[in-house]
């Protein structure tokens, strides 16, 4: 396996210059144009922010806005990236047809495109922060090791979902519904704080709340949300013992994930 | 030397049929791990235990009727699938031009989608800047490069398709069919850099095609392939041979039943009725076959289902490749007769058949007094021309028609050493 990731290497330029058509082709005939990347984070900000005037909760000493927007980035970072990833190859079909290259090409195109909208948002989420006067600290250092974990959990889902989806389609349909399910069990709406609160504080659900949370931060969101807002807006590190379930679980579920991939890779041409 | 490309006991197999439903394929799934016979279909195989190996520098042509598995090993050489059992080995890159255009993005410009598709063929930045110009030029189309592709014509799509394709530097090349396109002049440049990049570089190349003389021309070599076996592998002239004389044994076949008679026009404006055509010698029996420079007489039936002025009938012969290679008119000897409704014969009587011993098909038009075509099938009947009383081994490879040559020689010129022209004297 280690020879196919240092194979892939070689396939780099295919990937950017693949990433550069879906952003050029996506964005060409639109007025607006790339403006179309922030419009989706900004209006669920706006609405999630309405909704907390209703329901009312902490946001940790954080303007609630720029709170969410600093989770809907890497949220909707994974979300998109995962969810287009699984349909990546079968979008793909006429050149899996008539072209041979590592088929992993298609999955890693369809997030690398993702990180360049990241990149748009945030520039934004920069703005916001100087519009509520939070200033960065050397914290932020740690967004690309944050952005890399998330795109090994995206691709965790994304291999191995991309290969099943050539065979049946339900996938690349199911996936999107299941995660946005997914987002309301990951700290989006609403700080990771509450929830170590409720569990691991006041044990509301008993004995069991220790594994709850366990179970909670599996999620490898949890801990990449709860991350990315530590080191942007509050200047601290990540919190390591709230990302330690997730990482374990894309240490063991990206090398499956991978394998499936590539098993099933040489029957893509036959099958599609 | 070893082989640049070993191709060794290699099965491909497929399912027929439908892609099984997850709920039958879990079923399937379920009984074979309990050891219960599962509900699955037998495999097609579309290659069947081929075995070659192609050394560096030659050209080798593929041949074979229609599902005989040309396209599937072309596909396992070029990585894009790979074999149920046995292996393929390739030893350097390969470039396939299998289609040329697959990857053309409408939206974006020519200069982008050269950009784009050379990458995908797989080639590294720095080379494609270098054959940038090259690749614009033969296109032909430097006003047009910063314009999306989707405002090109689809002529100008399938040249900036062909140029990217053939830019690619590969050890191995891989061509599958539709060498030529574009109009006339640049379907000339298209086989001309074909050819070149063929002959000229030293590339091992893989071509498969039906059309047969091109390959003959092209190769050094020619595999044919028959249901999945290899079961002819040598000289182009012998193998093309063989190749001949099995299409024409099939053609024969399929002339004599009589149930494959079905006559479908591919234009048919509803006035005429083919209702019978045959090939009959001069005593009026059926023939399939006619000798070089022989006779032979169309002879059709039909309907007219609405009385016709001046009618023009228009019959010719084509190679299964659709070359027209010869057509003659009623309108040129004035034969242009007004026919009532009713059925009819008509004649044509070939005095003296100048069609290369082959098989071809006949082609039969029906035109009206505005010139416009009621009615026209290609591949109405299958016939072949045997070399009849010539010997076919004296005839030169090339060439389509043969027609009677008087030859003459004469000395313009003695030679200059007297010994010389004692020994021709002697």
């Amino acid at each position: 396996m280690a020879g196919s990731v240092e194979g892939l290497f070689a396939y780099r330029e295919l990937i950017l210059i693949l990433a550069w058509k879906n952003v050029v082709v996506r964005y060409k005939q639109a007025y607006l144009g790339l403006l179309w990347t922030i419009a989706k984070p900004l209006m669920l900000m706006l609405i999630f922010s309405l909704m907390r005037t209703f329901i009312g909760f902490d946001s940790g000493g954080v303007p609630y806005p720029v709170l969410a927007y600093c989770a809907l980035m890497p949220w909707m970072f994974f979300q998109e990236s995962a969810s287009e990833g699984v349909i990546s190859v079968v979008g793909n079909a006429h050149l899996v047809r008539k072209v041979y290259f590592p088929r992993e090409v298609f999955p890693l195109t369809a997030v690398a495109t993702k990180v360049v909208e990241f990149a748009i948002n945030f520039a934004i989420l920069l703005g916001l922060m100087v519009y509520f006067g939070i200033v960065p600290g050397l914290q932020m250092l740690w967004v690309p090791l944050i952005l890399l974990y998330t795109v090994l959990a995206a691709l965790t889902l994304a291999l191995a979902g991309a290969a099943v989806n050539v065979y049946y389609r339900d996938i690349g349909q199911m996936l999107p519904v299941l995660l946005s399910l997914l987002m309301y069990l990951s700290p989006v709406i609403y700080p990771l704080h509450l929830v170590q609160e409720k569990l691991l504080e006041r044990n509301i659900a008993g004995d069991w709340s220790k594994w709850l949370y366990v179970a909670y931060t599996a999620n490898p969101l949890a801990g990449i949300i709860d991350a990315f807002q530590r080191v942007m807006l509050k200047g601290l590190a990540p919190d390591l013992s709230a990302m330690l379930p997730g990482l374990l679980l894309v240490a063991i579920g990206l090398p499956l994930s991978y394998i499936v991939f590539k098993r099933a890779e040489s029957h893509f041409a036959d099958v599609i | 030397m070893p082989a640049i490309i070993e191709v060794d006991h290699v099965t491909k197999a497929f399912q027929l049929g439908q892609l099984t439903s997850l709920t039958q394929s879990m079923r399937n799934g379920l009984n074979r791990v309990l050891g219960r016979p599962s509900a699955e279909r037998a495999p097609f195989r579309a290659l069947n235990d081929v075995c070659f190996s192609v050394q560096q520098g030659e050209v080798v042509g593929i041949i074979g009727h229609n599902g005989a598995g040309k396209s599937t090993l072309l596909k396992l050489l070029a990585r894009i699938s790979e074999p149920t059992t046995g292996q393929v080995r390739v030893r350097g890159r390969v470039a396939p031009l299998i289609e040329v255009g697959a990857g053309l993005v409408a939206e974006m410009t020519g200069r982008e989608n050269i950009f784009l598709n050379a990458a995908i063929l797989g080639m590294k930045r720095s080379e494609i800047q270098r054959k940038f110009d090259d690749i614009v030029g033969f296109a032909e189309l430097e006003e047009f490069i910063d314009t999306p592709v989707k405002r090109y014509s689809s002529g100008m799509q399938v040249r900036l398709g062909f140029a990217i394709a053939t830019a690619v530097e590969s050890e191995v090349l891989i061509v599958d069919e539709v060498l030529a396109v574009g109009d006339l002049s640049f379907q000339q440049k298209c086989i001309e850099r074909m050819e070149g990049l063929i002959r000229g570089s030293g590339r091992t190349v893989l071509i498969v095609g039906h059309n047969i003389r091109q390959i003959e021309r092209l190769c050094s070599r020619v595999l044919l392939l028959d249901h999945g076996r290899l079961v002819d592998d040598g000289a182009p002239k012998d193998v093309c041979g063989k190749f001949f004389r099995d299409t024409q044994t099939r053609n024969l076949a399929r002339h004599l039943s009589p149930t494959d008679g079905v006559i479908a026009p591919e234009r048919d404006a509803g006035v005429v009725e083919l209702l019978a055509v045959e090939l009959v010698d001069d005593a009026g029996v059926p023939v399939a076959a006619v000798g070089l420079h022989e006779s032979v007489t169309l002879r059709l039936r039909f309907r007219c289902k609405e009385p016709l002025r001046r009618l023009e009938l228009i019959v010719g012969f084509h190679t299964p490749d659709f070359v027209h290679v010869l057509t003659v008119s009623s309108a040129v000897s004035g034969d242009q007769p007004d026919l009532p409704v009713g059925v009819h014969e008509a004649t044509c009587r070939f005095q003296d058949i100048p069609l290369r011993p082959f098989s071809y098909g006949v082609r039969i038009q029906f035109v009206d007094h505005f010139n416009a075509t009621l009615w026209y099938a290609e591949n109405v009947i299958p016939t072949v021309v045997t070399p009849g009383r010539f010997d076919i081994t004296k005839f030169p490879p090339t060439g389509l028609v043969d027609m009677p040559a008087r030859w003459a020689f004469r000395p313009l010129e003695q030679a200059a050493r007297p010994e010389q022209a004692d020994l021709l004297a002697g």
